[in-house]
């Protein structure tokens, strides 16, 4: 197998972005190529969940081929619900190291603004079990909120602890200038005053409006080549180390024990392995925070604290800029925003930035190992990555 | 014979108790005050309402458009029994609300305009009004149309307003919901905020000018806005001009 | 009749499945339906549980109560509840009732009540 390479790195910012979808994926492939100095590309995949429901459009990765002038390169999209970007990734990945591609552009891209929040909401529900759990009106928040409330009860996770998670991320996102939230929170204004619960109402009992992340478009692109192309290019050498990817029930109540993320577990055991590293060797990470349970959760199943430590961590700052293991410094889903396709390569986007020494006012000082989980409906499919920075 | 014109064309206002300001605390950590503004501050509303009417999301265009209508009817004495509620952080306009009495027991809720976003904002103006209708001028109800479907959400679910929808709205003629005295009191613990006084400090912030909002909603975004190359929608030229002084720094 | 919803035990191994599984999870052999349908328990205790605002558009209530709930046989399911004041490890009781209903289709899914 041969060694794969992130050479370029491009991103829109996040917001509501009144672009056609293939326009939105091609603003931030233009940039990652751009970057890594390539013109032509052996094979394009696109990572999206809802182009054909919410956005009335198939086969994006032509579009987007077409659109970016790179015919008659190979170029297909894939969809695995929010973990499609990471999955865009691995599928990238195994096109160079097969030797079967030498430059392989991998884009991800979402536009959910296009309808309105409930409708939204609805289509990211299609992901759940459609007899079991979708019939009864379930929402990925409703999941989240079950969820943490088994967190609370089993290992005394606070609504407090949730909130610190969502402050330190929206707050994070104001040193990226391409995140959606660019508005300071505070603890005060949504958990301590008077106002605080009119302010921060519950959305999911026990989760609250500032427990989740915003729905956003966007898009983000990475260009990944081989040893050789990476060293012709002359950009920063990255390799991505690591990959893992597991599956878990698609029902989440049938999960053995209902606090654990088995898949989380696996995929980030199997990265691990894979690249040689152990958590204790990850200077920067990206979890998925699309609720602020999860990170927590999240942090524990990578391997980063013992299973319910997670939020005593947080406590102490470890996982703060500059704390032991920062992690989401820029934003995360709750602050980048979370296009659901997009989210997996922007989280790569964040990382290379960092292993670049380009992250700027939330730069982690002197990252050379990152890692970037991608998390998949509620936990039945997750990618995790790993990255280095080889000089 | 001469007739004043302008005594006919000015309706006759009908006492209103005022408004009394409250103020409170966002997300944010920051306080907002809400009170009312009178005649003489309408010209500063109306410089900080204008730009919005280039807004083309969220309906801030049309939304814009009907509140300078408003405002200006009400500062050259052409509208009924109008009142205007300003929301200001640390003197900022950040919210403009206002309404109409139409009869001593019935109001009329007009517009709803958030000038930041994020914060619930427009959620705590709308709830003032109300509570100014219901509370302060002792209203049974009032009729509300939401033109945006973020205020359908706020207000018609929220508060599960009554249909009146035999009563065409003033506001584009629509048939109206109703907000009422029960209603409102069965919200009142979960949407309704506020603490009074407001400290002087504060007060006077507020009150010495309404200062207009320094980061305001603006036209939809270009993708790639956050590079700030106003002519430069894709970037090309700012990450070019990088990697050109990268590749300086390298073979100086 | 009272209303029903279905666990699926394999004939090869007698592992029970909720939801339905084309291949079962215990012996992996059944390649194709060998499955009996057995009525799942309907009291139980709760697991887990939320109260949801933000709705599917289609919803008009404005809030619905979903839990899990650990049934008799040890067999787990998701369903409405109708508790006010729901608490970890109360016992419950179900019935299948009408949970979503679509322009011209109505599903039907279990809804449980304090016991």
């Amino acid at each position: 197998m041969r060694d794969v390479y992130v050479a370029g790195i491009g991103i829109t910012t996040f917001t509501r972005l009144e672009y056609p979808l293939s326009e939105i994926a091609s603003y931030a492939s233009m940039m990652a190529l751009k970057d890594a100095g390539v013109t032509e590309v052996d094979q394009l995949y696109v990572a999206n969940m809802g182009a054909p429901r919410v956005n009335h459009q198939t086969a994006l990765a032509s579009a987007v081929a077409d659109s970016l002038s790179l015919l008659p390169a190979g170029a297909a999209a894939i969809e695995n619900g929010p973990a499609s970007g990471a999955a865009a990734i691995k599928a990238g990945f195994q096109a160079v190291a097969s030797g079967m591609d030498d430059v392989v552009l991998v884009a991800g891209v979402e536009r959910m603004r296009e309808v309105n929040n409930l409708e939204a909401t609805d289509f990211v529900a299609t992901l759940t079990h459609p007899l079991t759990e979708y019939i009864y009106g379930v929402t990925l928040p409703a999941h989240a909120a079950m969820f943490t409330r088994l967190y609370m009860e089993k290992y005394g996770v606070t609504e407090r602890h949730l909130a610190m998670v969502g402050v330190k991320n929206q707050n994070a996102a104001l040193n990226n200038e391409w995140a959606h939230l660019q508005q300071e929170i505070s603890m005060e204004g949504i958990l301590d005053s008077p106002e605080a619960m009119t302010n921060n109402p519950y959305v999911a009992e026990p989760l609250r409006f500032f427990d989740a992340c915003p729905v956003s478009d966007g898009g983000a692109a990475i260009i990944l080549v081989s040893e050789e192309k990476a060293k012709e290019l002359g950009r920063p050498m990255i390799r991505l180390s690591g990959i893992g990817q597991a599956t878990d029930t698609h029902a989440v109540f049938e999960r053995e024990e209902p606090t654990d993320l088995l898949a989380v577990r696996k995929a980030a055991k199997d990265a691990f392995e894979m690249s040689g590293l152990t958590p204790e060797d990850i200077d920067v990470a990206e979890l998925h925070d699309a609720f602020t349970i999860l990170e927590i959760a999240e942090s524990e199943e990578v391997g980063f604290f013992p299973k319910g430590e997670g939020h005593t961590a947080l406590e102490k700052g470890e996982t703060a800029l500059g704390g032991k293991i920062p992690i989401n410094v820029g934003g995360g889903l709750k602050g980048r925003g979370h296009p659901v396709g997009a989210t997996g390569v922007a989280q790569a986007w964040e990382i290379v930035t960092q292993l670049r020494g380009d992250g700027g006012k939330r730069q982690v000082e002197g990252a050379k190992t990152g890692l970037s989980l991608n998390f998949g409906g509620f936990g039945n499919n997750v990618v995790c990555l790993t990255y280095v920075r080889e000089d | 014979m001469s007739v004043d014109l302008e005594k006919i064309l000015r309706p006759v206002e009908s006492p209103m108790k005022p408004y009394e300001p409250k103020y409170m605390m966002l997300a944010s950590g920051e306080a907002v005050v809400v009170r009312q503004v009178f005649r003489d501050e309408i010209p500063d509303l109306l410089k900080a309402v204008e730009p919005l009417l280039h807004v083309e999301r969220d309906y801030y265009d049309v939304v814009a458009a009907r509140v300078y209508a408003e405002l200006l009817g009400y500062y050259q004495y052409r509208f009924q029994d109008q009142y205007v509620l300003a929301l200001q952080v640390d003197g900022e306009l950040a919210a403009i609300v206002n309404g109409r009495q139409v009869t001593p027991t019935l109001g009329l809720s007009l517009h709803t305009l958030a000038l930041r976003r994020g914060l619930r904002i427009g959620a705590h103006g709308f709830a003032a009004k109300m509570e100014y209708h219901i509370d302060t001028l002792g209203h049974n109800e009032v009729l509300v149309v939401a033109e945006s479907p973020i205020g359908f959400r706020r207000w018609m679910i929220e508060y599960k307003l009554e249909k009146r929808f035999h009563i065409p709205h003033e506001l584009g003629g629509v048939p109206s919901w109703a907000l009422t005295k029960e209603l409102f009191d069965r919200a009142r613990s979960k949407l309704v905020v506020g603490r009074r006084p407001v400290p002087p400090d504060l007060l006077d912030k507020a009150m010495d000018k309404i200062l207009p909002p320094s980061d305001p909603p603006t036209p939809p975004l270009d993708p790639l806005a956050a590079t700030r190359a106003l002519y430069d929608p894709t970037a090309t030229a700012l990450v070019t001009q990088r990697w050109e002084m990268e590749k300086g720094a390298q073979n100086a | 009749m009272a209303r029903e919803i279905y666990a699926y035990k394999c004939r090869l191994c007698g592992t029970m499945h909720y939801p339905f599984r084309m291949v079962c999870k215990g012996c992996k052999q059944n390649d194709f339906f060998e499955f009996d349908t057995v009525p799942l328990p309907k009291s139980g205790k709760l697991l887990t549980f939320t109260r949801v605002y933000n709705l599917p558009a289609q919803y008009e209530v404005a809030t619905l109560g979903l839990g899990i709930v650990e049934l008799e046989n040890g067999m787990r399911m998701l369903g409405q509840l109708e508790i006010d004041e729901p608490t970890i490890g109360m016992a419950v009781k179900g019935s299948v009732e009408v949970v979503r209903k679509e322009t011209y289709d109505d599903y039907y899914g279990m809804v449980f009540t304090a016991a």
